[in-house]
């Protein structure tokens, strides 16, 4: 299964080390393969080092593309940790 | 954004050998306190502990980001130390850390700040380089190697 959807990024540091850990460590849980895309880059969502070189700053839409299995999980729980601003305290 | 822009000979350390998180912390503090004097190196310590303290900077692959931020500083000062071998650093994927590039910035300018993470990331995600900078022997190798990258 695939599936895909677009979320913005809110949280004034963006997907800085502390929130592409946190994303990281989420997407590790799933067997689907997360992909983040944003202009023409893309990272796998497993990477911190690739998730870094997106510089998603606050105000950018990232595109979060998962496929496998639990896929749909994958893509809701990704979605909801940008949504809740990494539950970051600003 | 080079490397050598952020990194100095002084800043570049090979095959140190420190055995545990809270040593190569302390280490990072007291090089950067010779780099930024009218930071106390305490304070120094402070932020980088209090960092970790959120969460582990340790992003995988024997590789951490230990990084403080401190009110009132004007430039990004960085940090490579390459450790003998690795440390406990309660990484993301569990594996010990003996590659750790610290930052100390600048509170407050979240887009440098991604600028600086992503230059950073872009050569560390280069197995290759990675591998240089473990074999580095010595301080001026290891310069050599971050003076070389893009």
């Amino acid at each position: 299964m695939r599936c895909e959807d677009t979320f913005l990024i809110q949280n004034k540091c963006g997907l800085h080390a502390r929130a592409a850990s946190v994303l990281a460590q989420l997407a590790i849980k799933f067997d689907a393969q997360i992909t983040l895309y944003q202009d023409d880059k893309s990272a796998d969502g497993n990477s911190v080092l690739a998730l870094l070189l997106l510089e998603s700053s606050q105000g950018k839409e990232v595109k979060v593309v998962c496929d496998g299995p639990d896929a749909k999980g994958a893509l809701h729980a990704i979605g909801e940790l940008i949504a809740q601003k990494f539950y970051e305290q600003e | 954004m080079k490397l050598s822009s952020i990194i100095n000979k002084d800043c570049s350390k090979a095959a140190v050998l420190f055995n545990s998180k809270k040593r190569i912390l302390e280490y990072i503090s007291e090089l950067a306190h010779e780099q930024l004097p009218n930071l106390n190196q305490h304070d120094i310590l402070s932020a980088l502990m209090a960092r970790e303290k959120l969460g582990s900077t340790g992003i995988g692959k024997g590789i951490a980001l230990p990084h403080g931020r401190i009110i009132g500083l004007e430039v990004v000062t960085a940090l490579l130390l390459v450790n003998q071998q690795g440390v406990e650093f309660d990484a993301i994927d569990n594996r010990p850390v003996d590659i750790f590039l610290a930052l100390i910035v600048p509170d407050g300018d979240n887009e440098q700040h991604l600028k600086t993470l992503s230059s950073i990331a872009q050569q560390l995600n280069n197995k290759e380089f990675c591998k240089q900078l473990r074999n580095a022997s010595n301080d001026e190798e290891l310069y050599a190697i971050i003076a070389s990258a893009d």
